[in-house]
C-alpha cells in the first residue's frame, strides 16, 4: 500500500517553468543595458514575458474558478484549499507589494535625481559657449575672406585662377572657390591636391547667398571634418561669390564634439525620462506579476498536493457515514497524514470486519427465525405467543384454521379484545386468556364451546416464559382442535358397543324366541284354558319383546356400520323435493321451502342423503304435531375458501332445551317418548361422513332448528 | 448550467473588448501618421530601370520632440519588383531598400540626413529641407533591363517603414503601442511600364 518514496511537492514542470521564467525576467534585465546584444529581443523579451503572464494569468483565473465552483458544491477540502490558498496569497503578496511600492518609489525619486536644474543649465551653458567659440570663429573668417575679396575684385578669370593659390595658403583655408554669378566654378585651390571637385554648396545655401549676398556656417564637410564655409561676394564686373571652406582646430572641433555629444545625450535622457520610468515600472510590474501569479499558481498545486489526502479522508468518512464501509484511501506519504490515512484504513477494515460479522450473525438468526416461523406456521396446532402484558405477539395459521379470525391481525392486543369482536369465541378466548396470566407453570386443559359449526373442543397446552435474569416476558399456548378425535373415539366407543350388542345379545335372542314358541306349541293343548291363556300371553310377551330386542340392535347395527356406500352425484333440490312429496299427503303441516339458485350438487350416497332429510323431517313433524310450519332452505356458502352447500332445516316445535343442546347428537339422547334415541346420532355420523357438519343453530329462538353443510360437488 | 452561461458570457464580454481595442488601434492607425508613397515609377535609362518616388512623411509630435531631442530617427525605403503570375503567388525579381537616417544637430542647429547606404549626409538648416530631401527619389538605379521579361507582367512595390527597433530602449514599448509612432506606411503597387 505504501509507496516507496516520498513525492515532493512541486514536480519537476514547474521547476521548469519557473526556470523559464527566471531566465525570461534574467534576459529582459540585461537587455535592458543599452551596449547588451540583447537589446535587439528586448521588444520580443517583453512580448514573451507578456505572454508567460497571459499563461500564468488563465492559470491561476482557471484555478480560482474551478475552486469558486468546488466551494458552492460544497465538495469536501474545498473551504480548507480556500483558505489555505487565500493565506498563501496574502504571505506572498504583501511582501511583493511593499517591496514593489518601495522600488517604484526608488526608482522613481532615482530617476529624476538624475536630472536637476543646475546640469541642464551647465549642459545649455557648454553648449552655447561650443556655439559661441565657433560663432566667433566664424566671424573672424568671414571678416577675413571679406577683406580676402578686395584682391580678387577687378581681376579676370585667369587672374582669379592664377591669384587663389596664394590667397588660400595667405588666409590658412583648406579650400577656396570662386564662382560665378551663375554657380558655376571660375577658379578653386585645395589644400589637397587630390581633391579635384570642390566641396559644392547647396541650392539652401546659394539661395541664403542670393539673398544676403554672404553666408557663414559650421558645417561638416568631407569624412565628416568640421569645416567653416563662408561665401562672399566678390565686387567684380559680373559678380563672382568667394568660398572658403576654413578647417576648425582638431582640439577646438573634439571639445565641441564632446560637448555636443554630452548634450545630446542629457537632452535625450531628459527626453526618456519618463519613458525610463515607465519601462521600468513596466519591467518590475512584470516581474512582480510573474512572481506572483507563479506563486499563486505553485500555492494551488502544491495545496492541492497537501489536501489530497485530507480530501480523500472527509470523503472516506462521508462514505463511512452513509454505511460503506469498505474504503481503503491511497497513501500517498509517509507523514502525519500518512500516517491518519493508514489509521483510517485500519478503523474501517475493522468496522468492515465487524460488519460482516454482524451481518453473518443476523442472516443467521434470520433463517434460524424462518425455520421456526416455518415450522410454527405449518403445525396443524395453533400456537399464540404472549409478551410480557399478556399481549398477542404472534399467531400461526392453525390458530386462525382453528378460530376462523385472523389472530396474527390482533397483535399487540389481548385475546379479550378479539372476544369483544368475536363473541361466539368468547369461551376459550377467556379460559386461555386467564390461564396464561395465572399459570406459573406448564399447564394443559381440555376447552369445549359451542362454535360456529357447532361444538368444538379444544386441547390447550401453555407455558409461561422467563428471561435468563428470572423474569417473566411472556407466554406460549399451543392448542389443537380435538373435536373430530373425540367425536371419532365416541363412534368406535359406540360401534364396539352395537358389535358386542349384535353378536353378545342378537345370537341368543333367536334360541329364546324359538323355545317361547316351542313351549306354546307343546304345552298349550295340555294345560288347561287359565293356564294356557297365561302361557300364551307370556310367549306372546317373550316373542314380543325379543322381537323388539332384535330392532334395537339392529338399529345398533346401522348405526355401527359405514353409511357412505356409493356415492354420485346429488343434485340437493331434487332430492329435496323428492323427499318432502312423501309428506305432503299430510294435511295440517306446512313446508316452505327456498331451494336455492344455482347449480347445488354433492357428492355422496343418495341413500343415506335421503335418510337424513327423512330422520330430521320425521323428528320435526313429531315435534310440531298436527299443525305447523317447516321450513327448509338451500343455498351456497363459502368458509375456509371451500364451497359448502348448507341445508337449513326449522320447524316451530316447542324447541331444544339448553341442557339438551350439547349432547343432542349422541346416542340415547332423545326428547320423545317414544323412539330409540339413534335417530340424530345417525345423522350427524352420515354428515360426518360425507365431510360436513351439522349443529343446531342456536340464534333462533323459535322452535328447534338444525343447519347442515355438504361440501359442494363443483363439476368442471 | 449557471456557470457555463456566465463564463460563455464573460468570453462575449472579453473577445468584444479585444475587438474594440483593435478596432479603434487600427482606426487611429489609419487615422494617425503613417507616411504615403505618392507616387513611384521606372523608367528605362540605357539598359537600367531606374527608380524615382515621390514620399511624404508625417511626423506626429511625439516623433519631431524625439527628434529634436536628439533622438535619431531611422526611415527605410524598401522597394520590391514582382513578376506577376496567375494561379500562384508573384515572384520577387528584386527586392532593395534605402535607409536614411535623420538627426537633429544641437550645436549647429540643423537636420542631417544620412543616407545609410551610400554613407552621403546632407546638412539641413531646416526640418522640412531635411523631409524633402528623404521624399525624393531619383534615378536610383533598380534592375537591368536584361532580368525583365518582355512578355511578363512586373509590379512595383513600394513601402515606406518607420524602424521602431532602434529607437532607445525605454521608448520602444511605447512605440509598440502608441499609435504616434506608427509612422510607416503600407505596401503601394505601381505597374511597371515597359
Amino acid at each position: 500500500m505504501a509507496p516507496d518514496k516520498i513525492a515532493p511537492p512541486v514536480n519537476l514542470y514547474v521547476l521548469i517553468l519557473f526556470g523559464l521564467i527566471l531566465l525570461s525576467l534574467q534576459l529582459m534585465s540585461s537587455a535592458m543595458q543599452e551596449s547588451s546584444e540583447l537589446s535587439a529581443m528586448y521588444s520580443w523579451l517583453l512580448l514573451f514575458n507578456a505572454l508567460g503572464s497571459a499563461v500564468l494569468l488563465i492559470l491561476v483565473g482557471a484555478n480560482i474558478y474551478s475552486l469558486i465552483q468546488h466551494t458552492k458544491r460544497r465538495e469536501a477540502g474545498s473551504r480548507l484549499t480556500t483558505r489555505m490558498v487565500s493565506l498563501f496569497v496574502v504571505l506572498a503578496l504583501a511582501p511583493a507589494v511593499i517591496v514593489f511600492y518601495f522600488s517604484m518609489q526608488f526608482l522613481h525619486q532615482g530617476i529624476d535625481s538624475w536630472f536637476n536644474v543646475e546640469i541642464d543649465r551647465a549642459m545649455e551653458d557648454a553648449l552655447e559657449l561650443s556655439q559661441a567659440s565657433l560663432d566667433q570663429r566664424m566671424h573672424w573668417h568671414l571678416k577675413q575672406t571679406q577683406q580676402l575679396t578686395g584682391k580678387l575684385e577687378d581681376l579676370s578669370e585667369n587672374q582669379v585662377a592664377s591669384e587663389i593659390e596664394s590667397l588660400r595658403e595667405f588666409s590658412g583655408a583648406s579650400e577656396m572657390t570662386v564662382f560665378s554669378r551663375q554657380g558655376h566654378i571660375i577658379a578653386s585651390s585645395s589644400i589637397n591636391p587630390g581633391d579635384i571637385l570642390p566641396s559644392l554648396p547647396d541650392e539652401h545655401i546659394w539661395l541664403q547667398v542670393r539673398q544676403n549676398g554672404l553666408f557663414v556656417a559650421v558645417a561638416p564637410v568631407h569624412q565628416e571634418e568640421l569645416m567653416v564655409r563662408v561665401i562672399v561676394t566678390v565686387k567684380a564686373q559680373d559678380s563672382q561669390f568667394l568660398q572658403a571652406l576654413y578647417p576648425v582646430p582638431v582640439r577646438i572641433a573634439d571639445l565641441a564634439d564632446s560637448v555636443e555629444f554630452a548634450f545630446v545625450r542629457y537632452q535625450e535622457m531628459n527626453f526618456l525620462r519618463d519613458s525610463l520610468k515607465m519601462s521600468f515600472s513596466l519591467a518590475l510590474s512584470l516581474v512582480l506579476l510573474m512572481s506572483l501569479l507563479a506563486a499563486i499558481w505553485v500555492a494551488f498545486i502544491s495545496v492541492r498536493n497537501i489536501i489530497a489526502p485530507v480530501k480523500d479522508l472527509v470523503k472516506g468518512t462521508q462514505a463511512v457515514a452513509s454505511g460503506y464501509y469498505d474504503q481503503q484511501l491511497p497513501v500517498i506519504a509517509q507523514d502525519d497524514l500518512g500516517f491518519l490515512v493508514e489509521s483510517f484504513n485500519d478503523m474501517t477494515q475493522r468496522i468492515a470486519q465487524a460488519r460482516d460479522e454482524t451481518r453473518k450473525a443476523g442472516f443467521e438468526v434470520e433463517n434460524q427465525r424462518a425455520y421456526l416461523e416455518t415450522i410454527l406456521a405449518n403445525l396443524t396446532a395453533g400456537v399464540i405467543s404472549f409478551d410480557a402484558q399478556y399481549k398477542i405477539r404472534t399467531a400461526n395459521q392453525a390458530a386462525y384454521r382453528i378460530f376462523h379470525v385472523h389472530v396474527n391481525q390482533f397483535i399487540g392486543r389481548t385475546l379479550l379484545e378479539l372476544v369483544q369482536r368475536y363473541s361466539e369465541l368468547a369461551e376459550p378466548l377467556k379460559s386461555i386468556q386467564r390461564l396464561v396470566e395465572q399459570a406459573d407453570d406448564i399447564w394443559q386443559q381440555r376447552i369445549a364451546f359451542l362454535g360456529p359449526n357447532g361444538r368444538q373442543e379444544l386441547l390447550c397446552r401453555g407455558t409461561p416464559l422467563f428471561s435468563q435474569e428470572g423474569f417473566r416476558v411472556g407466554a406460549v399456548v399451543v392448542f389443537d382442535d380435538v373435536t373430530d378425535l373425540i367425536q371419532a373415539q365416541k363412534n368406535a366407543a359406540w360401534g364396539e358397543v352395537a358389535r358386542r350388542l349384535a353378536h353378545e345379545i342378537k345370537n341368543p335372542l333367536t334360541p329364546i324366541q324359538l323355545s317361547a314358541e316351542r313351549l306354546q306349541h307343546k304345552l298349550a293343548d295340555k294345560l288347561g284354558s287359565s293356564d294356557a291363556t297365561i302361557l300364551q300371553r307370556s310367549t306372546q310377551t317373550i316373542v314380543q319383546q325379543v322381537e323388539a330386542m332384535k330392532e334395537m340392535v339392529d338399529d345398533f347395527s346401522e348405526y355401527a356400520k359405514p353409511s357412505k356406500k356409493q356415492t354420485v352425484d346429488i343434485d340437493l333440490p331434487r332430492l329435496i323435493k323428492e323427499v318432502l312429496a312423501l309428506y305432503a299427503v299430510k294435511s295440517g303441516v306446512k313446508f316452505n321451502a327456498d331451494y336455492g339458485s344455482g347449480l347445488l350438487v354433492i357428492n355422496g350416497d343418495p341413500v343415506s342423503i335421503r335418510q337424513v332429510l327423512h330422520n330430521l323431517i320425521k323428528n320435526a313433524l313429531e315435534a310440531i304435531g298436527a299443525l305447523g310450519v317447516i321450513e327448509l332452505s338451500l343455498r351456497r356458502v363459502i368458509k375456509n375458501n371451500t364451497d359448502f352447500i348448507e341445508i337449513a332445516l326449522y320447524d316451530d316445535g316447542p324447541g331444544i332445551k339448553d341442557e339438551q343442546i350439547e349432547k343432542i347428537f349422541e346416542p340415547y339422547v332423545t326428547t320423545k317418548a317414544k323412539g330409540t334415541g339413534l335417530g340424530l346420532a345417525i345423522v350427524k355420523k352420515i354428515i360426518e361422513e360425507h365431510g360436513g357438519a351439522i349443529w343446531i343453530d342456536t340464534t333462533r329462538k323459535v322452535g328447534a332448528g338444525f343447519i347442515i353443510q355438504l361440501p359442494a360437488y363443483n363439476s368442471k | 448550467m449557471l456557470a457555463l452561461g456566465r463564463s460563455k458570457r464573460f468570453g462575449a464580454i472579453f473577445f468584444s473588448a479585444i475587438f474594440l481595442f483593435l478596432l479603434s488601434f487600427s482606426l487611429s492607425y489609419a487615422e494617425g501618421f503613417s507616411a504615403e508613397v505618392k507616387q513611384a515609377e521606372m523608367t528605362l535609362q540605357g539598359d537600367k530601370y531606374l527608380l524615382s518616388t515621390n514620399l511624404i512623411y508625417h511626423f506626429s509630435e511625439k516623433a519631431k520632440d524625439a527628434l529634436q531631442n536628439g533622438v535619431p530617427l531611422f526611415w527605410d525605403l524598401q522597394v520590391k519588383l514582382q513578376q506577376r503570375r496567375t494561379f500562384i503567388w508573384n515572384k520577387t525579381v528584386v527586392e532593395t531598400f534605402i535607409r536614411y537616417r535623420i538627426q537633429y544637430h544641437a550645436l549647429l542647429n540643423m537636420y542631417r540626413v544620412i543616407n545609410e547606404g551610400n554613407g552621403e549626409g546632407y546638412n539641413f538648416s531646416t526640418f522640412s529641407a531635411a523631409l524633402e530631401l528623404m521624399s525624393v527619389v531619383t534615378d536610383f538605379p533598380l534592375i537591368e533591363q536584361s532580368r525583365i521579361a518582355s512578355d511578363k507582367d512586373y509590379l512595383l512595390a513600394v513601402k515606406v517603414n518607420f524602424d521602431r527597433d532602434v529607437l532607445p530602449l525605454p521608448l520602444r514599448p511605447i512605440a509598440y503601442i502608441d499609435p504616434q509612432w506608427y509612422l510607416s506606411s503600407d505596401w503601394t503597387l505601381w505597374p511597371l511600364i515597359k
